[in-house]
């Protein structure tokens, strides 16, 4: 028995340790980084413990940049696409989880598989579409590209939170006298707060970090988001590293802000049995 | 039965939004896609001569197609591989207590929340093979002698990109799974562990197969979301060295916005998406879990 529990922590401690060293690290490194005299990013010896501290790259992006327009750009478009996706899949999370109506299972279903459009096979097809309806060049249509992408795994996730609602708390609403509206937005909404929350979060992931179709739907310097303005840096033939890596912790830094204060219910909401 | 089709209409109400809204930005442009690949169109918003099925029959008889075929395949078994040791050794590992175990489940999947690009950016500096620091620590501790390039041979920069891209959604996977742990009854446990059994045992018999409605969904848009990686290959290596890291996707993206076949894009992307949905009708008819409620 006992030596059971020693094999049992020395594997814990190992994978704490690779855990930390893979997914951890790179973090530290990056930003310290930044933080780094040009010279010294750049140096073939490297040693961990930083030995300049300079404030320099940060000036240059926050202060000689694009970085506002584009930072302006991704909220706009991130906060639009997350309100829209969460009341699209609230309502149709309801729909599935409360009422077992004829095809239920086969919506259900197309919901997950549409994972399987969405990405560059859409691409070719929505640029031309977008072009014929002038919508290119315009917030909305990486609003509409979003909600796609982030809807159909926030239903599945909703459904699950709506799960964990008992059953008799509705039904005594409804004896009382209450309307289904009332029940949603009186007791649904309310109880699910926390799984609506991370659902949300995940939206506005999503949007934040989309590259792919935010690169070709804009083409306008002004209307740019945070990944394309970084993708931009990264083409370069000669990088800039420290102007580089300053933008890159600066883009990461709302999303982690946005976490820091909701993490821990996208996090529990995810792992408490969420998913079922 | 009055009850059943006032489910039906209310049902159907509800979800109809959320389903509008998909099948349009789905069916439209794959009605467009379908289209053009009918055509021979070779500049945006002119009309191309109509050729039938051509596009499709010469399709199948390049070798760039069947490349990106093969590469995307490998891509999938690479990183369903690498994501399941990942996620299965995080998730496994924050299920026990130890301290620091809130923060650790709350922050490991920074990975994920950050834009690809700034994964792109992190992992950049880090293999870089002038100044990185991977290879700094791998010359110190002696496994290597020089400084290696991780994206200059073909097989290097495909492992490279397959262990970049697991980085960034183990940690996701890795709560999921934690999800399906958590749903587990305790009891099962502790009533294994009187009958006698070991840890391995457990794992094999009570947590694997209790994990099945998860790794089902894991397994369809797992497999999904692997296929349509597109940023985190085309930022670091643009499909090469060689075109050995040019997946389906990212020769899609050649052929339209680099190439300007627009027909031959469509083509693809039509056979494309006629694979994926192949596979998902017999992953969901095969692998679908029986709802027990």
């Amino acid at each position: 028995m006992i030596k059971e529990n020693n094999i049992k922590l020395i594997f814990l401690s190992l994978s704490l340790l690779l855990i930390i060293l893979i997914f951890f690290f790179p973090f530290f490194w990056i930003i310290t980084s930044s933080f780094k005299s040009p010279e010294e990013i750049i140096a073939t010896s490297t040693t961990i413990i930083p030995r300049s501290f300079t404030l320099e790259h940060y000036n240059k992006i926050l202060f000689n940049s694009d970085f506002f327009i584009y930072l302006k750009n991704s909220l706009i478009v991130s906060f639009s696409s997350m309100i829209i996706s969460i009341i699209l899949s609230v309502s149709a999370a309801y729909g599935l989880h409360k009422l077992k109506f004829y095809g239920n299972k086969f919506v259900e279903y197309s919901l997950l598989v549409t994972y399987a459009f969405p990405g560059v096979i859409l691409l070719v097809p929505i640029y031309l579409l977008f072009a014929k309806v002038n919508l290119l060049n315009s917030y909305f249509a990486l609003i509409v590209v979003n909600v796609l992408f982030a809807t159909p795994f926030a239903v599945w996730m909703l459904k699950a939170f709506f799960k964990l609602i008992p059953n008799e708390i509705e039904e005594a609403a409804y004896i009382d006298g209450a309307s289904r509206y009332i029940v949603i937005s009186r007791i649904i909404v309310p109880l699910a707060a926390p799984g609506i929350a991370s659902v949300a979060i995940f939206c506005f992931i999503i949007s934040w970090t989309e590259y792919l179709f935010a690169s070709i739907l804009i083409s306008g310097d002004d209307l740019k988001t945070l990944p394309v303005g970084l993708a931009g840096i990264v083409g370069q033939y000669q990088i800039d590293w420290g102007f580089l890596l300053s933008g890159a912790v600066l883009a990461s830094l709302p999303v982690i802000l946005l976490f820091v204060f909701i993490g821990k219910y996208f996090v529990s909401g995810l792992t408490e049995g969420a998913v079922k | 039965m009055i009850s059943v089709k006032k489910n039906n209409i209310e049902g159907w109400l509800f979800v109809s939004p959320l389903v509008i809204w998909i099948s349009l930005i789905i069916l439209v442009p794959i009605y467009i896609a379908f289209e053009l690949s009918l055509f021979n169109v070779k500049i945006i918003g002119t009309s191309g001569k109509f050729v039938g099925i051509d596009n499709y029959i010469k399709l199948f008889g390049k070798s760039k197609f069947l490349n990106a075929s093969l590469n995307s395949f490998y891509w999938i078994i690479g990183n369903a591989i690498c994501q399941t040791f990942f996620a299965f050794t995080i998730a496994l590992t924050i299920n026990y207590k130890f301290p620091g175990k809130k923060i650790m489940a709350n922050w490991i999947i920074l990975s994920f929340i950050i834009p690809t690009v700034v994964v792109v950016v992190i992992w950049k500096l880090m293999l870089s093979s002038s100044s990185g620091v991977i290879n700094s620590v791998l010359i110190d501790i002696g496994l290597l002698d020089e400084a290696t390039g991780f994206f200059s041979s073909p097989n290097k920069a495909f492992i490279s990109l397959v262990l970049i891209n697991s980085w960034r959604w183990s940690p996701f996977l890795a709560l999921i799974i934690l999800s399906g742990l958590n749903s587990i009854n305790r009891e099962m446990y502790d009533a294994s562990k009187v009958d006698g059994a070991n840890f391995v045992q457990q794992f094999l018999f009570i947590t694997f197969p209790n994990l099945k409605s998860v790794l089902f969904v894991l397994g369809l848009v797992g497999t999904l979301l692997s296929f349509n990686i597109f940023d985190i290959i085309w930022l670091i290596t643009k499909g090469g060295p060689s075109s050995a890291t040019t997946t389906l996707p990212l020769l899609i993206y050649e052929t339209a916005f680099t190439k300007f076949r627009i027909s031959q894009a469509a083509t693809l992307s039509i056979v494309t998406s006629f694979l994926l949905l192949l596979f998902s009708i017999i992953f969901i008819k095969s692998m679908a879990p029986k709802e027990d409620d």
